[in-house]
């Protein structure tokens, strides 16, 4: 099923970096604050997805078709972000192939962004990040680094995905999710994980311009985050408010 | 006492759900855009949930000038709601150059899940998004014939 989904690599990818990602999901957390990191390091798109699974779309820049999807880098980090809500249907497969192309690109750690939806977050001042870590060796990395891991509970989503094909491959992953509006873009939720991501890596970019351009960012992700909605939906999202089982460990 | 309602009457009725439905179906299967240039409105996102006592109704509206926030009952399951935003903002400011236009207000209808008292209903605005909260209505009795 894979084969359907084809990373196409522009420029030579170097081995051995941090990735980062952010992809459509509650708040457009990890999409804000990916392309927020993107813009400010002022990275190059080296890579695209693309797949028959994908809707039939392309994205204009300064008059250029490209990938909804694409995989930028510098000299020391790469990060991967989608423009548009990837298709429930769709999600395995593009993310089991992404995973195989961090996989050869002996990635060191991802780090994937994003949110966790709070019913009160109207009344939320400063949004919790909280943490997943794909393996054992992770989950030490991040509580030696003192970050508030999540226990217990239901993860859907882009995010589960990668978490469960990098442990299969013994990747070290990282979800960092912010507590965030389940259907507004949230910026505010975007600046918190970004501040808990240089708990873990040095990823140097102001988050100010981020919160003081917070209104106008809500305005222009307005359509993305409707889109979203409608595949959370179909990927039953709700079910992370679900209490899991008490008896199995 | 009750007047018996005639064959027309529920024919008009049946054709009314006929045509809500009808719309509905029309709503998903040929989508339209978030914006609309004859109203220079914006359609914000907007959200729906119950609880015993009410139904609560957020829109994130970002620029939004709390004081202008609007709700007018439309039916007795449908609100429009609008608000004007501080700013007049531009497709250009959206990024789009290839559009012409410029928006000044919020505006989208809102369908309520349940019976509410219009009325009383509570506005509050906080970081550009808003709230209303609109009690339900109670006092239902069930007539035994």
């Amino acid at each position: 099923m894979s084969a359907l989904v084809r990373v196409v690599e522009k420029k030579s990818v170097p081995e051995g970096l941090n990735m980062l990602q952010g992809i459509p999901d509650v708040g457009l957390v990890g999409v804000i604050a990916t392309s927020h990191i993107i813009f400010n390091l002022k990275m190059e798109e080296v890579a695209y997805i693309d797949s028959d699974l994908l809707p039939p779309l392309t994205v204009l820049y300064e008059g250029l078709p490209h990938s909804p999807i694409r995989i930028f880098g510098n000299d020391r980090l790469l990060a991967l972000v989608s423009e548009i809500a990837i298709p429930a249907n769709a999600l395995r497969p593009v993310m089991k192939a992404i995973v195989d192309w961090i996989e050869r690109k002996k990635v060191d750690k991802v780090f994937s962004l994003g949110g966790i939806a709070a019913p009160n977050r109207q009344d939320i001042e400063k949004p919790k990040v909280y943490t997943v870590a794909s393996n054992e060796e992770t989950l030490k990395f991040l509580r030696e680094r003192n970050m508030e891991v999540m226990e217990r509970g239901f993860l859907v989503g882009p995010q589960a995905l990668l978490l469960q094909y990098c442990a299969e491959k013994k990747i070290g992953a990282v979800a960092l999710l912010a507590e965030s509006f389940y259907n507004y873009p949230d910026p505010e939720a975007a600046a918190a994980v970004i501040n808990a991501l240089n708990q873990l890596i040095e990823v140097p970019v102001n988050v100010q311009e981020l919160l003081e351009k917070g209104e106008e960012i809500r305005l222009k992700m307005r359509d993305i985050m409707r889109r979203t909605r409608t595949e959370l939906a179909q990927m039953r999202k709700a079910r992370e408010y679900d209490i899991p089982s008490y008896y199995v460990a | 006492m009750r007047r018996r309602r005639s064959i027309f009457d529920i024919m008009w009725e049946y054709m009314e759900e006929l045509e809500r439905r009808t719309d509905e179906l029309m709503r998903e299967v040929f989508e339209k855009p978030s914006w609309d240039l004859e109203t220079r409105s914006l359609e914000p996102l907007f959200n729906i949930s119950v609880t015993p006592d009410e139904v609560i109704v957020t829109a994130d509206m970002p620029y939004v000038d709390p004081e202008t926030v609007e709700i007018e009952k439309l039916d007795e399951d449908l609100i429009e709601v609008s608000a004007k935003m501080r700013v007049k903002v531009t497709f250009r400011d959206l990024g789009v150059r290839h559009r012409e236009g410029e928006f000044s207000c919020f505006r989208c209808r809102v369908p309520l899940p349940v019976p509410v008292e219009v009325g009383k209903a509570k506005i509050r605005v906080r970081r550009g998004i808003l709230e209303i909260r609109l009690p339900r209505r109670r006092g239902y009795r069930i007539e035994v014939e």
